[in-house]
């Protein structure tokens, strides 16, 4: 084993593990996070979670959606299975969108403390209307500062369809 | 859970599809797919509130994937009598391998981009 996959599989409990144990109440202690040996860069990293699903609150009625998290990372970065057990870990949680897609921004800003993140939430119609929160947040420097400032003033723009 | 049925003009050929099938997998993970129901009517078809609340029932069911389609046909197939039932289920994919399940006749799935949904 090189050097590189010992530091990787030293710093991961959930990938690779041979009993994966799937939590059906929210848990954000499910994530995980790996570091980022490339802090001298800025990169954006974007994970698209298609298979999303939680409640509604009030109906039980379940909600489907897709996630989009983009963010430039500092020195934590989040491990992806670690991510697909959280997120399925909404799937019994009742919570209305707008919700679910801040909660999920905060949990990932509180575990990675990133450069900038944000989280849009692509779900599904239900009563005719489509619902597409958007979070997000930068650390202190001006830089990803005004990288949020930019894209929450030009988040759709021109009124259209998002996704 | 029981399907009610509706009466409906004879020959009627149906078609019902979901993008929200979802059930668990043996090993516990949520398993997404889209369902394909089709046939042609014998003078009945299922209340739609009933084929809702059934495909919503299988979120907590814990099924062997191959079989999904079959469980959906055989809870069709045992509230109404229809012509050529088929059902079809096309699984997200896990571990880079897509799957595509059938049961029944053999039909052409049509999931039409809805205009009025996103």
């Amino acid at each position: 084993m090189s050097s590189y996959s010992k530091k990787r599989s030293a710093e991961l409990e959930s990938l690779g593990s041979d009993k994966t144990k799937y939590e059906y109440r929210y848990n954000p202690k499910l994530l995980e996070t790996f570091e980022n040996i490339h802090q001298e860069n800025d990169y954006w990293v974007t994970l698209n979670a298609d298979e999303f699903t939680s409640l509604c609150p009030k109906t039980n009625q379940p909600d489907f959606g897709t996630l989009i998290i983009n963010y430039i990372p500092n020195i934590k970065m989040v491990e992806s299975k670690s991510l697909k057990l959280y997120l399925f870990s909404f799937i019994n949680n009742g919570e209305f969108h707008e919700d679910v897609v801040n909660k999920i921004g905060k949990d990932l800003v509180k575990l990675m403390q990133p450069k900038y993140l944000e989280v849009v939430g692509l779900f599904y119609p239900r009563g005719n209307i489509s619902i597409h929160p958007t979070f997000s947040y930068s650390n202190d420097q001006d830089k990803y500062k005004e990288i949020e400032k930019h894209r929450f003033i030009n988040r759709n723009i021109n009124p259209q369809r998002i996704g | 859970m029981e399907l009610r049925t509706l009466k409906v003009v004879k020959d009627t050929q149906i078609q019902y599809s979901s993008k929200e099938l979802l059930f668990l997998a043996q090993s516990g993970q949520p398993y997404r797919g889209t369902l394909y129901i089709n046939f042609l009517s014998k003078g009945t078809t299922i209340n739609l509130i009933d084929l809702k609340k059934y495909i919503t029932s299988l979120r907590s069911k814990v099924l062997n994937s191959e079989n999904i389609a079959y469980e959906i046909y055989e809870k069709i197939n045992t509230s109404i009598t229809t012509n050529n039932l088929g059902v079809i289920v096309d699984l997200s994919a896990r571990g880079g391998i897509q799957q595509r399940v059938s049961y029944g006749k053999d039909f052409q799935t049509v999931l039409k981009p809805n205009i009025f949904q996103v």
